[in-house]
């Protein structure tokens, strides 16, 4: 050991560096990157992962029992000429068009109904949310029974003239049918969002519209749309998102029935995959679905970045 | 090592070899040890291992027959401590899939029940393993063939080698509600259907309807599960002088004689009026739930328990006004229903020291069939003897009629693509019943799709 303290002194800051030899600014990186790690682990083990292994297998035979066997494209090929597929593929479109408009409008109907300062808006509000918190198993059976010929809806039709209706069994009103339990589920949680974006258009807005003597639809059409128009993209896009993943409603409620008229992409992947043990048509299935719901995402995606754009404007 | 008596008898007679008296027990002790390693094979066979041992065992979920399932099984355990059995259950219709996802996945049971219908769907793939019908308790292959029903056998058996160790196998049979028989002036000896034309009459006969509403339906199709679907439709297809496959494996339903069988199918609802196909409060765990609660008059349905009646009409079951009869048939000499059952197997890869053991456990639940019997009663059993013979089996009401129709019941089709065909058909029943589709067409995209499952199938 060195006796001048000089020498210990240029030795102490020599030392220094090495106990620290990264940048700043890096160190901070790395502690960015060290706090994410888990989370970045867990979605690529437990999703990502997942989603590139089926992809995949969407290019196998593989029946879960024998080690999967490379067909190329063959899978996807075959599903263009399975009428089960197609018609599977447009009754997961037509349900999520359906549901998607409907969810909107209902939302926003009801959203502008709550949007006053009238007594129980509260109580209507938390009443309404009520649909969302009920477990689905419990509300489809309800729902079955409510939808049986003999049932309470069309109890509640008969006195206006209204006839039977099978509603679930008859392959022209089972899909409504479904579409209507999905609205009566999903439509009050957006009616929240709406109501979000109604409470943030100025009231002085309205205020001059009254004055220059604009009515009330008029100013639904020339302040309250287009002010709300973010706001309803978003909701077009998250419910068309929702919808095309449904699959424990029509499971429940119809067994994708009467005929195959209420089975969507969903239920035919769980049926191909594992009911028949065709894995690899399965994960073709999936795919599809996957780039259905892709389109909604990338739509979703690129108005975040627009709005995020028109904030910083 | 020579362990023949006659050379150890010829070593200790030979006094010149000098041997002492300590070596020759030397060799005795070592030749003893010998013979107890050689037979030691034979003794793992006969009784199951000491050594600690856990097994995995699923069934599926009947009010009856899984707690029966569950007692045995706990009762076998109690008597073999270092056995314990991690027994699980699921839904009647999960269990298959379940147990595929368990293969795949490499947590398949090492033994479950099946549905013998889905023994194809194992058998192709080489999931479960042949049984040793010695362990079992049978001499040969033959006398555990002559023991059990022959159409469910058929299907346990495969290349001469045993699979499935069966338990229950019963037929449908048709339940008349004898007291709606004797209020619109039936008798429900004399009036009961023999053929399905008579049972569209005498199903109009006991209908009741107010305006566009059901009040009573005079017989009724389950409609709620594709299982079921092809349970009834069965026997009216083979009836009708239809086959569900030909020899080229092509299914052949939508041909002559199946659209014959969907027509007599759909003639209870289409031509007598007498059932509301869309009308139901059955669900998936009580398909019988419209007879049981008077909402129809007849319906056919696997031995019903009378704990099952009372449960849902206290009435029914004490005033017994229920009995249940042979089905119709499309001819009164074809009056027979579809018959199935279950097994017991094994994972071909389960270990083989497990292997043994469930041998051992599947002998003990079956060792005692009268217990079983009273247990589940009136579900039938596939084996013939053992129980059908006892007092209790003989007094309980109705038995020779659910017997008769296990014993002259037809089987499902044999294929690895069961779950596709009973889908497939499953579609095509709604399409006639419920949106009156034309049944040509109905059984033509049937067929079509069936086609599609088995040329994928063998392509795989």
């Amino acid at each position: 050991m060195s006796s001048i303290p000089g020498a210990t002194a240029r030795s102490l800051s020599a030392r220094a560096p090495l106990r620290w030899p990264l940048h700043y600014r890096l160190r901070i990186q790395l502690w960015g990157v060290g706090f994410v790690l888990p989370t970045v682990l867990f979605f690529l083990v437990f999703k990502y992962g997942p989603m590139l292994w089926a992809m995949g297998l969407s290019f196998t035979s593989y029946d879960m029992m024998k080690t999967p066997r490379f067909v190329g494209v063959e899978n996807y090929a075959s599903l263009s000429r399975d009428p089960i597929f197609i018609q599977a593929l447009l009754n997961t479109l037509v349900y999520i068009a359906g549901s998607t408009v409907f969810i909107t409008a209902v939302g926003l109907g009801l959203a502008l109904a709550i949007n006053n300062r009238g007594r129980g808006r509260r109580l209507c509000l938390a009443g309404m949310f009520l649909t969302n918190i009920m477990p689905i198993v419990a509300v489809c059976l309800v729902w079955r029974f409510l939808f049986h010929p003999h049932g309470l809806i069309n109890q509640i039709l008969s006195p206006l003239g209204v006839g039977r209706i099978d509603w679930l069994t008859d392959s022209a009103t089972a899909m409504p049918a479904i579409i209507g339990v999905t609205v009566w589920r999903f439509a009050p949680y957006f009616m929240v969002v709406f109501l979000a974006g109604l409470l943030a258009i100025p009231r002085e807005y309205y205020e001059a519209a009254a004055i220059d003597g604009a009515g009330v639809l008029r100013r639904f059409r020339s302040i309250t749309l287009p002010l709300l128009m973010p706001v309803t993209f978003f909701v077009v896009v998250v419910a068309a998102l929702l919808s095309a993943r449904i699959f424990l409603m029509p499971f429940l409620i119809t067994g994708g029935g009467p005929g195959g008229a209420t089975r969507v992409l969903s239920m035919l992947i769980y049926e191909t995959g594992f009911s028949y043990m065709k894995m690899g048509r399965a994960a073709a299935i999936s795919v599809v679905l996957f780039a259905i719901a892709m389109v909604f995402t990338i739509i979703q995606m690129r108005l975040f970045a627009r709005n995020e754009e028109d904030a910083a404007a | 090592m020579n362990t023949s008596p006659a050379s150890d008898d010829a070593m200790l007679a030979r006094p010149d070899t000098g041997m002492t008296r300590r070596e020759v027990i030397g060799r005795l002790a070592a030749l003893g040890a010998g013979a107890a390693v050689a037979a030691a094979p034979r003794r793992v066979a006969a009784q199951p291992a000491k050594a600690p041992m856990k097994l995995t065992f699923w069934t599926w979920e009947n009010p009856q027959q899984r707690p029966w399932l569950h007692k045995r099984i706990t009762q076998y355990t109690e008597k073999h401590p270092n056995i314990k059995v991690d027994f699980q259950w699921f839904t009647f219709t999960d269990l298959g899939k379940k147990v595929s996802v368990g293969y795949a996945t490499g947590t398949a049971p090492d033994g479950f029940t099946t549905g013998d219908w889905l023994m194809p769907t194992w058998l192709a793939r080489n999931l479960i393993a042949p049984l040793d019908v010695k362990q079992l308790g049978y001499p040969s292959v033959d006398a555990f063939r002559k023991d059990h029903a022959d159409a469910f056998i058929a299907g346990a058996i495969q290349d001469g080698k045993v699979y499935g160790y069966p338990i229950w196998f019963y037929g449908f049979c048709n339940y008349l509600n004898t007291k709606q028989f004797k209020e619109v002036g039936l008798d429900p000896e004399r009036d009961q259907p023999q053929t399905y034309a008579q049972l569209g009459e005498v199903a109009k006969r006991l209908t009741i309807k107010q305006g566009n509403k059901f009040a009573r339906q005079g017989f009724k199709f389950a409609m709620h599960a594709p299982q079921w679907t092809m349970i009834q439709f069965n026997p009216i297809v083979v009836q009708s002088g239809g086959q569900w496959f030909d020899k080229a494996g092509k299914c052949t339903i939508n041909n002559e004689a199946g659209v014959r069988a969907m027509t007599v199918r759909a003639s209870i609802a289409r031509q007598y009026g007498a059932e509301d196909p869309a009308d139901s409060i059955a669900t998936a765990p009580l398909p019988q739930m419209d007879w049981l609660k008077e909402r129809c008059a007849m319906f056919s349905c696997h031995p019903i328990p009378p704990v099952a009646i009372k449960s849902q009409n206290p009435a029914m079951e004490a005033e017994g006004y229920y009995r249940p009869v042979q089905l119709p048939g499309v001819t009164a000499d074809k009056r027979y229903s579809t018959c199935y059952g279950f097994n017991f197997v094994i994972n071909a890869n389960a270990p083989k020291d497990k292997q043994e053991v469930l041998h051992d456990m599947y002998r003990f639940v079956m060792s005692d069939l009268v217990d079983c019997w009273q247990a589940t009663a009136p579900f039938t059993l596939a084996r013939k003897s053992g129980w059908t013979d006892d007092p209790r089996v003989k007094s309980f009401p109705h038995v020779q009629e659910i017997i008769r129709a296990k014993d002259q019941g037809v089987f499902f089709p044999r294929t690895p693509v069961w779950n596709e065909l009973a889908d497939a058909m499953h579609r095509a029943v709604q399409k006639v019943m419920l949106n009156n589709a034309d049944i040509k067409v109905a059984l033509d995209e049937a067929a079509a799709e069936v086609d599609r499952a088995t040329a994928e199938f063998k392509k795989s």
